[in-house]
């Protein structure tokens, strides 16, 4: 527990730094109207990203929700390709096919995010059953939302997992809004890791907003799911700092409820917490985010850059059978 | 994930709220309050229920925090009410505790991690707080002040424990829960018995240690002396590595052995001191007073408060 170098957190601090940078240049791009489409942020959502990373090893497998840019850059995606991607460019990881809602990063254990909200959970434990198959001790984590918390899939893929033992983790990433609908009015109990009894299985609630206490408890937890017993659910509570999708005005919020949220940004907090124990100072804390606008500067290059797919990539890539001339 | 530690969930809350409103009802209590919650365990616990008592809510904005619990406190202590009831572990009764003054306790386990709060019917428990009402305008004998840990800085209290102070070497707060025995430093306890569960057994389980009383119990952690073995958490038992320990008088501040440190305060991380903390521990007689129910009950008997003075014999 605990066993990161100081070289680590600093690591850390930075990928939390990039990712919420590149998802706020995206914003500036959706409102600039160079990104067109359907951009959901998960700015304000950092913790999870990097806590959950850091936990897990390389052989791991995420798979997770159309809001998780950041999952890819914390498990190590290259903000290039990953911008590259969004943008629809064809040096992007998906060729520019799969965009902000479908980006897979196969060799960093990504299968993809996942614009429909559900089946994640039900095609994790496919994962899960493959890797408990190949008896490595690794595991299959799947983030989705408290929406997506309500939805049968949800159920039906916790009990399966339960029954079979599966190295699964489910990660619910509670932001109390599920588009608009306040977690409040649609949720008759407090938590959903309460959830976790009626399968069996160890529930636990962890504060989204700070990195440690998710890196902490994801840890723990894998560590159990490597030992063979089976899966657990995990409610990560936080909130959005940005709406559904870029663009959404957020009129389902009052202006003090989004000052509110505001007051927990995990980045200052984990800068405070890495400050007060004298593991870092202003001044290196400065240069990691100096670094980061380089970094993300080159990115933005790249993809203006990058050229689209030619039409014939249209073809290509795709899973189908000719079909027989009748 | 560590421990198989049971927790209720709020449904269950619910139910026990309804059931301590019930005993309170019988016991003739005519005002209950209620500190709201996000949940509304108060609001469902008296919905529907057929009691003569009032139901009042506390007009106090909520934030989900312990701080809620902090300010429900006060203001329940400056009402005047005759005992605040608590349901929640060590780590909710020690907030509570920094508010309610003088105003007794009666702590109702809702969980199985606690040393503090009794694992009680809420029946019980709402019968021996009307005990308490009815026998408000006096120190009764069932309510007794119990001992705190202090934390002090010089003479500055800043902040204090009822059962246990841990330090350990953890960097962190993080999850705030503390499990791991390699981390941990020393142990200060209010009480060691081998009947608690948590840090409080390990004092409890040195066979030749004797009861606290009042006194504090020292423990340093590392070889030397003893090793113990102590269900630190439900189904954790560990043995834990006693290089010394002690019992200190009340008034005896004790700095800490090894800076930085990270303090958990009844279970929890609470604090980081750095490496120049002029931080003390010491143990005073100023904590909560706590309603003891079996004895509020007996004494209840005694007084035939469950008499019906109505009831003619024939």
């Amino acid at each position: 527990m605990m066993d990161l170098s100081q070289e680590k957190l600093l690591e850390m601090y930075k990928k939390m730094v990039t990712i919420r940078e590149f998802e706020q240049s995206l914003s500036e791009a959706v409102s600039g109207g160079t990104l067109p489409g359907f951009v959901h942020l998960g700015i304000g959502q950092e913790a999870i990203h990097v806590g959950v990373a850091y936990a897990l090893r390389p052989t791991d497998w995420v798979s997770s929700t159309h809001r998780d840019h950041g999952m890819l850059i914390a498990r190590g995606a290259d903000i290039k390709r990953m911008r590259a991607e969004i943008f629809g460019k064809v040096t992007g990881y998906c060729k520019g096919k799969g965009g902000s809602m479908h980006l897979a990063v196969y060799d960093k254990g990504a299968p993809g995010c996942n614009g429909i909200l559900g089946p994640s959970q039900t095609i994790n434990n496919g994962i899960a059953l493959a890797l408990k198959k190949r008896g490595q001790g690794d595991v299959a984590v799947v983030l989705f939302g408290d929406g997506a918390a309500h939805r049968g899939e949800f159920h039906e893929a916790l009990n399966l997992a339960a029954c079979w033992k599966l190295p699964a983790l489910a990660i619910c990433v509670n932001n109390q809004y599920a588009i608009s609908v306040c977690f409040d009015d649609a949720c008759a109990i407090e938590d959903i890791a309460a959830r976790s009894s009626g399968y069996g299985i160890p529930g636990l609630v962890v504060d989204g907003n700070d990195v440690m206490a998710v890196y902490e408890a994801i840890s723990e937890t894998v560590k159990s799911i490597r030992e063979g017993k089976g899966p657990a659910l995990l409610e990560l509570k936080t909130r959005r700092f940005k709406g559904h999708f870029e663009g959404d005005p957020q009129s389902y919020k009052t202006p003090e409820e989004v000052a509110e949220e505001m007051k927990n940004d995990p980045i200052p907090i984990f800068a405070k917490q890495l400050l007060e124990q004298e593991i870092t100072t202003e001044e290196k804390l400065k240069a990691i985010e100096e670094d980061v606008k380089k970094e993300l500067q080159e990115a933005i290059e790249f993809t203006e850059k990058s050229e689209y797919p030619s039409l014939e990539e249209i073809y290509t890539d795709l899973v189908y059978e000719e079909r027989r001339a009748v | 994930m560590v421990a198989y530690g049971s927790v209720f969930d709020n449904n269950e809350k619910v139910n026990i709220v309804r059931r301590v409103v019930l005993g309170l009802d019988a016991m003739g209590v005519k005002d209950v309050f209620f500190m709201p919650d996000y949940f509304g365990i108060g609001v469902r616990a008296v919905e529907d229920l057929e009691v003569s008592l009032k139901a009042n809510f506390l007009d106090m904005k909520i934030e989900n925090t312990q701080d809620d619990s902090a300010r429900a406190a006060d203001i329940l202590d400056k009402l005047g009410v005759a005992c605040i009831i608590t349901l929640g572990g060590d780590g909710t009764n020690r907030v509570v505790a920094k508010t309610c003054a003088e105003t007794p306790l009666l702590p109702i386990s809702t969980g199985t991690n606690n040393v503090f709060p009794s694992m009680v019917e809420g029946t019980l428990a709402g019968m021996a707080a009307g005990v308490a009402a009815m026998n408000s305008s006096y120190r009764p004998d069932f309510i007794k002040q119990v001992p705190r840990l202090v934390l002090k800085y010089g003479p500055e209290i800043v902040d204090i424990a009822l059962i246990d102070v841990v330090v350990s070497k953890l960097g962190f707060i993080a999850s705030r829960a503390v499990w791991d025995i390699s981390t941990l430093q020393e142990i200060f306890l209010s009480k060691a018995e081998p009947g608690n569960i948590g840090f409080s057994s390990i004092g409890g389980n040195i066979s030749d240690l004797p009861p606290a009383d009042g006194k504090g119990v020292h423990i340093v952690i590392g070889p030397g002396q003893h090793e113990v073995k102590a269900p630190i958490a439900p189904g954790l038992i560990r043995s834990v590595p006693i290089k010394s320990y002690r019992l200190f008088e009340p008034g005896e501040k004790i700095p800490l052995l090894h800076t930085p440190a990270m303090i958990a305060l009844d279970g929890e991380r609470e604090r980081i001191e750095g490496k120049n903390t002029h931080i003390t521990i010491e143990i005073d007689v100023k904590g909560p007073w706590v309603i003891d129910i079996p004895r509020a009950l007996q004494q209840a008997a005694k007084q035939r408060l469950f008499i019906n003075p109505n009831h003619l014999r024939r």
